[in-house]
């Protein structure tokens, strides 16, 4: 298809115009770069920037994003939402049960598709859940064209860290099929840190990307180096999201409901429908305010219903799954075999994020260093629910005019997958009283091959050793004194449900040098600042440079790559 | 004042102590543990200036001029 477009040299005079995509079960987004070059999201004709994953049809009439959502309640069979995560998979790989009022997944060709009524006739027709892909890029496509007056010819994409082959690659198929050439996948927590990064902050970080999304919630440990990114570990929750709190409030109020009507709403698919449109409405205006009212004409079986809960009574019924997220961002935390307080940054992404407790609840777990981006945490976070495409339409202006080929090789696991060192490198240095400490210069997980300075000013005189060595981050545990029984006594709700409730102990990083790697001795004076750059190549071999701040000449050395061990990796 | 410049204590230089054949204040000591192979996420410009490096076989030094 397209071979005169896609084709390696461009058509002529046809400026090449690329946007990125965040594209959700629940919702999408587009975005470009705007002309002071900074990413922006790009709003459809209807206004929205937050666009639902949503089409429906009425006579034969196509309608996309909010309108299309709220069809939910009359329309409900010929309204297709929920559907991204179907894409490349067998139907005997999903779970059909249907969980949303939307129509449901069927079984075409062991693949799954909609049986709606998308023509003016009164027959449905089968649509595979590829051609309803294609119709809702295809929208966005021309939603993003109609807003810059350029044609969009290719896209970046926002996938999740755990997206298949096969679900990539009909994704791709979709988008072509919609005259849209993907130039690229990339993940979606990356995406989010892209976001972030774009506002010139490339110091080197450990950080968590937790997208808290409408079905489901993915967690990414990222160690960010040198601008470049490797995830340690990721985590997900398939069934937890923002679908799941506003089953909560479907909860409390369809209960609210019975007492007054001795009816239960839930029972009626289109009561049932209307109820969590409302419930998801009040769930979002209890992220800004401190109550809600849910108001719905008809609730079920002619009578109207109105209730307002504050945000308490909310975060106290939603208490349980509040720590769920909480759990699944530790339990990933601990996959990649870190602590806590390695963690420097933790990104909240996706529109569950905006959730002023969740965030809160991160705030507490992790270290006071810790920043949490999200609206309610911090004032300089941006928008959750950007993040992705942000990111997304950051890629595709670095990438645009590369041709193809470039762009598959750079992205082939020839090029991408590398050694990365195992352990910090750094400058052994004396703590107090003969314990001795470290300096990180090159951090762990950095790829090779890498360089790195680091200044430190010296308090000693004389003749020095600068002992160049590996080094790992330990936990101190420091046992404070344990409180006397009596002050403990009667107090009844102790903070966590730890095993030892007296004792409250400080926790706290701490560098030891674990192998020296080589030594540079040189006259140091005291409150000399001195510049040790750690150069490691590609083969693992190192060489040290150490020398006065400023000074063209100082001391090298170099240490030799390791000899190949048995797996041949070294 | 916090430059964010560490103020450190280098151990001193022990009686005895001698460089390697040809560098009188350097010696080595030990080589670099073994790697570990991981993917790094191919998005963003210090990415795509890492693959260029790569890709030609380029140090950092050779791609800065
Ligand atoms: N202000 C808000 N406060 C609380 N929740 C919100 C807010 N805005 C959006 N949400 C919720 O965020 C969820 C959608 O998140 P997002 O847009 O990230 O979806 P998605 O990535 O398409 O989701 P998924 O693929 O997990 O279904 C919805 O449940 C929505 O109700
Ligand atoms: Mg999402």
């Amino acid at each position: 298809m397209n071979e005169e477009v896609d084709g390696a040299s461009p058509t002529e005079g046809v400026e090449q115009y690329a946007i990125g995509i965040s594209f959700g079960n629940s919702n999408s987004s587009i975005a470009h770069l705007s002309a002071d070059g900074k990413a922006e999201v790009i709003a459809n004709e209807e206004g929205d920037r937050l666009i639902p994953s949503f089409l429906s049809y009425v006579d034969g009439e196509e309608f996309h994003g909010t309108q299309a959502k709220s069809q939910l309640v009359r329309n409900s069979r010929n309204t297709i939402g929920y559907f991204r995560d179907y894409l490349g998979k067998d139907f005997k790989s999903i779970d059909p049960t249907p969980c949303h009022s939307s129509a449901h997944p069927q079984e075409n060709a062991s693949t799954v598709a909609f049986s709606i009524q998308d023509t003016e006739s009164e027959t449905p027709n089968t649509v595979s859940v590829s051609e309803i892909t294609t119709r809702h890029l295809r929208r966005l496509k021309q939603s993003a064209s109609d807003f810059s007056g350029k044609a969009v010819t290719s896209a970046v994409i926002a996938i999740p860290t755990d997206a298949s082959e096969a679900q990539t690659e009909a994704l791709a198929n979709a988008a072509e099929n919609a005259q849209l050439n993907v130039l690229q996948f990339i993940s979606e927590p990356i995406a989010a840190l892209m976001a972030y990064d774009a506002r010139g902050d490339h110091k080197d970080k450990l950080v968590v990307v937790a997208d808290l999304g409408g079905n489901r919630s993915d967690i990414a440990v990222v160690a960010s180096r040198g601008g470049m990114y490797s995830i340690l570990a990721t985590g997900h929750d398939y069934e937890l999201g923002g679908v799941t709190l506003d089953q909560v409030l479907v909860d409390h109020f369809a209960k609210e409901f019975i007492k007054k009507h001795k009816i239960d709403p839930r029972d009626n698919e289109r009561s049932l429908a209307k109820l969590k449109l409302e419930a998801e409405a009040v769930k979002k205006a209890l992220s800004l305010s401190a109550s809600a009212t849910l108001s719905v004409e008809s609730l079920a079986e002619g009578f109207d219903f109105r209730s307002t809960i504050n945000r308490t009574r909310y975060e106290l019924l939603a208490g349980k799954v509040f720590q769920s997220f909480t759990r699944l961002i530790e339990e990933a935390v601990k996959k990649a075999d870190l602590d806590l307080l390695d963690i420097e940054e933790v990104i909240l992404s996706g529109g569950t994020a905006h959730t002023p407790k969740i965030a809160q609840n991160l705030k507490s777990l992790f270290s006071e260093h810790t920043t949490v981006f999200a609206p309610s945490t911090s004032p300089t976070a941006i928008n959750p629910g950007f993040l992705a495409a942000t990111g997304a339409a950051i890629q595709a202006s670095l990438i645009q005019e590369f041709e193809k080929e470039d762009i598959e090789q750079s992205t082939h696991p020839m090029v991408t997958v590398t050694p990365h060192i195992p352990n910090a490198i750094g400058i052994e240095i004396e703590a107090q009283e003969g314990t001795s400490s470290f300096e990180v210069v090159i951090p762990q997980d950095s790829a090779v091959p890498v360089r790195k300075t680091k200044v430190m000013q010296s308090l000693s005189d004389g003749e020095m050793v600068l002992r160049v060595c590996e080094g790992q981050r330990k936990i101190k545990t420091t046992k404070l004194e344990q409180r006397s029984k009596a002050e403990t006594n009667g107090e009844e709700d102790s903070d966590e449900d730890s095993d030892v409730e007296d004792e409250e102990a400080v926790r706290e990083r701490i560098w030891e040098a674990i192998k020296p790697l080589g030594e540079i001795t040189a006259k140091v004076k005291k409150g000399l600042k001195v510049e040790v750059t750690v150069n490691v190549g590609a083969d693992l071999s190192i060489s040290i440079t150490a020398r006065e701040l400023g000074a063209k000449t100082g001391v090298r050395g170099n240490i030799e790559k390791p000899e190949v061990t048995e797996n041949g990796q070294a | 004042e916090d430059d964010g410049i560490p103020r450190v204590r280098f151990p001193p230089k022990p009686e005895g102590w001698k460089g390697d054949p040809g560098n009188p204040n350097f010696r080595a000591l030990g080589t670099l543990s073994p790697p570990v192979m991981r993917k790094i996420e191919p998005a963003g410009p210090h990415f795509l200036a890492f693959a260029r490096r790569k890709r030609h076989g380029r140090t950092f030094s050779e791609d800065e001029r």
